[in-house]
């Protein structure tokens, strides 16, 4: 690996983590796609700092850039207060309006401006180790790991100091207002600091991949926790390991580089969509199947304790008919039953077992005192088989 | 260059022609599904399926190996559909919530694109070169035929749509209620996705893949300040959005170096604007005038009902008062006073008033509703 590699590859893990951690807020707070705006309505505060400075690393540009990310979300607020439209229409109004004056303003100003709408928009994270700080003729490093490193210590200083806060504002408010603290100065911080990470991240890797950066690793870690620090370090890992495999990969294939780490981020995600233990699509498929045949079953037996003394309502044929049950699935409740030591069958005749009887009594108690709780853990003491 | 030029040079030019007439039809059919996504609370699901469509374009090319537009599309419909519905099943799924589900497809799903964009600009293959005008869009190229496609699929969309009317408007308005009634919501609900998902892609070539979701947005949002009546709102969006298409594209037409796209959604987003300040039943400006004439209302009526407690303690009602009496109460002016002497509820002579008959009676059915009104006790 040479010297550059390195670098970018350093680069490409400090935006990820960067990015991460305001992220993993934004998820939690419902407010993902806040960064999709912000990402794109930056647009007319960098043009402006670069007419400005003519250096699209200057401070003034993170500054000015930052600004006008907070302005989206003040404008996308005072939208939403209006009550004209709802919360989601206002971002959709506000920041394609932004990007398009930034992009108008770029393109009237195309001569004397070395700024292009794909970099901005897709960044060049292979260029980012030539733009580099030189201080008396000793090489510093490239500039945006400069910028993107100071980002991220801010960034980390400011969740160890805030964490608390952060923590109780996010999952409750009203909570965090008791206490004392603003919740208003949180958002607004919050959205800070998201805007100064999309901005510093952007120069390297553009306005689309910040979105993935900031929001893929968090849902990911949010489908395999519920742990708040879990959550943010598994994110972390996630955008480091997207960031250093998709590097290679784009070497492999000779191809944008935030592409391809935008896809190892969804390969992950969908990994995690399928096959998470508790959240993922099979597990909760699988599970919800179980829950209707556990349903059918209670159903059955209920109905079985209530006709006890009717020897045709038990017989075995009346199931179908009677419970509107289709052949397969009177099969199964029944074996399950059978299995699960409820019931047994003579002369096709079913009847309930003494722990059959037990069950039913608890779980008709149950319904009636606890209406709104899920009857989980009473399953849990009398099946040994489950659907 | 003015307008009775810009007329000529339209029927005269063809390729100003094709452009006025594709964005026109374009803003049009945008503003009539628009309307859909906006009431169903789906604004957002138009830049996310936009931005998904990216990949499909790619894949299509990459089987193909021409730039094929109709073939191109189909690959963006179907990479947009899937999208649209990994999306849905992310927020039936999971506990991960629509926001972060709309956020994930549109960035994952348009890094693949631009992995695969990259990847094939590497190719050895010159028939690459405009792909990544789906990006913003390139009005320029919108030819003859791509016009017609346009036009006969919205036709074709405006003929489902009035098969289906009765149904959509009943799933926008009450879902639950749709399914008892019958109705399989379920594919009212991906007919209608399914047309979102068509506009976009129509729309792709023109205003590009990242100022799509404004064309879908900003004309039914402006058009609902106007209306509370669906089909009103969907012709004046479908209005809307014509209008913004062509006079962004005579307005980007007659000057330099400005790219048709976002020239249209600023004006779609000047709509919007004047729609949120000016509609008189939500408008900004009249909800001010009706808020502050309420308020001067209220005023006059406190005054009113100070004065009948006054009047009141007399046995002859009309019994002039001092003015001073007033003093102690903070809701009158001389203007007020003035006003009520105009409805003829009060009358003034020098320093004293007294109450008019009517005002009296207004005054007393004031203070009963006041008195037996329980939100105002």
């Amino acid at each position: 690996m040479s010297n550059i590699q390195i670098e970018i590859q350093l680069i490409a893990c400090l935006v990820a983590i960067a990015c991460a951690i305001p992220g993993t807020f934004l998820v939690l707070r419902k407010m993902a796609l806040i960064t999709d705006a912000i990402s794109h309505s930056i647009l007319p505060g960098i043009v402006l700092g670069f007419f400005i400075t003519h250096d699209l690393s200057s401070p003034l540009l993170i500054i000015l850039a930052a600004a006008t990310g907070v302005l989206t979300v003040v404008l996308v607020e005072f939208i939403q207060k209006t009550g004209l439209v709802k919360e989601d229409t206002a971002i959709g109004l506000v920041f394609p309006a932004l990007f398009s004056i930034g992009v108008i303003l770029i393109a009237q100003n195309a001569n004397d401006v070395h700024l292009d709408i794909d970099a901005v928009l897709l960044g060049e994270l292979a260029f980012a180790p030539f733009d580099r700080i030189l201080i008396n003729d000793t090489d510093l490093g490239p500039k945006s790991l400069w910028t993107i490193g100071i980002i991220l210590l801010v960034t980390i200083i400011l969740l160890f100091t805030f964490f608390k806060e952060l923590k109780i504002s996010t999952f409750d408010k009203g909570l965090a207002a008791s206490l004392g603290f603003s919740p208003v100065l949180i958002h607004y911080g919050l959205m800070t600091i998201s805007s100064v990470t999309t901005v510093g991240a952007f120069d390297a890797v553009g306005a689309i991949l910040v979105i993935a950066l900031m929001i893929a690793p968090a849902a990911t870690a949010y489908l395999l926790t519920n742990d708040l620090k879990k959550m943010i370090g598994l994110a972390c890992i996630f955008g480091i390991s997207a960031a250093l495999s998709g590097y290679w990969i784009a070497h492999l294939l000779d191809t944008s580089i935030s592409g391809a780490m935008t896809t190892v981020l969804g390969v992950i995600f969908l990994a995690a969509y399928l096959f998470a233990p508790d959240k993922g699509l099979f597990t909760v498929l699988y599970r919800q199947k179980q829950q209707r045949i556990e349903v059918s079953l209670l159903t059955f037996l209920l109905h079985i304790r209530n006709h006890s003394d009717d020897p045709k309502e038990c017989h075995i044929d009346h199931l179908n008919e009677h419970i509107n049950w289709q052949k397969v699935t009177s099969k199964s409740v029944l074996d399950l039953a059978l299995k699960n030591n409820m019931i047994h069958i003579s002369d096709d005749i079913i009847s309930l077992t003494p722990k059959g009887k037990k069950f039913t009594k608890e779980a008709i108690n149950y319904i009636i005192k606890e209406k709104n709780t899920e009857i989980e853990h009473m399953k849990d003491r009398f099946f040994l088989f489950r659907g | 260059m003015n307008i009775t030029e810009y007329i000529e040079l339209l029927v005269t030019d063809y390729t100003l022609r094709t452009i006025t007439l594709g964005t026109a039809i374009l803003g049009a059919i945008c503003g009539m599904l628009g309307s859909f996504a906006v009431l169903r609370k789906q604004s957002l699901l138009g830049d996310a399926i936009s931005h998904a469509s990216l990949p499909g374009i790619a894949i299509a090319f990459l089987i193909i190996g021409t730039k094929n537009n109709a073939i191109l599309l189909i690959g963006a419909l179907v990479s947009g559909l899937i999208g649209s519905f990994w999306i849905r099943g992310i927020i039936k799924k999971t506990h991960l919530k629509s926001d972060t589900a709309l956020g994930l497809i549109l960035s994952l799903f348009f890094g693949l694109g631009m992995l695969l964009l990259t990847y094939i600009q590497k190719l050895p293959n010159a028939n690459q070169a405009g792909l990544e005008n789906y990006l913003f869009g390139q009005a320029a190229t919108l030819l003859e035929s791509d016009v017609w496609l346009m036009a006969i699929i919205t036709g074709i969309c405006l003929f489902i749509l009035l098969i289906f009317w009765k149904e959509l408007k009943l799933l926008l308005f009450d879902e639950d209620y749709t399914k008892t009634l019958g109705f399989n919501t379920r594919f009212l609900d991906i007919l209608i996705t399914t047309f979102i998902v068509i506009a976009i892609v129509l729309g792709l070539q023109t205003v590009g893949v990242v100022l799509m979701s404004a064309m879908l947005l900003a004309p039914a949002a402006a058009a609902r300040q106007w209306t509370n009546n669906l089909a009103t709102m969907i012709i004046i969006a479908a209005v809307f959005g014509a209008s913004s298409g062509v006079i962004g594209t005579a307005i980007s037409a007659s000057s330099n170096n400005l790219s048709t796209g976002p020239v249209i959604v600023l004006i779609a987003a000047i709509f919007v604007l004047v729609s949120f300040i000016f509609s008189p039943g939500r408008g900004l400006l009249f909800r001010e005038i009706r808020f502050r004439k309420n308020r001067h209302d209220l005023q006059l009526h406190k005054t009113l009902s100070f004065m009948y407690n006054i009047a009141s303690t007399h046995e002859n009602k009309s019994h002039p008062h001092a003015i001073k009496i007033l003093n102690n109460f903070q809701g009158f002016t001389k203007k007020s006073l003035k006003k009520l002497e105009d409805k003829n509820f009060i009358t003034i002579s020098g320093n004293m008033w007294s109450l008019t008959t009517l005002g009296y009676e207004t005054a007393a059915n004031l203070y009963n509703q006041l008195t037996t009104d329980p939100e105002n006790e």
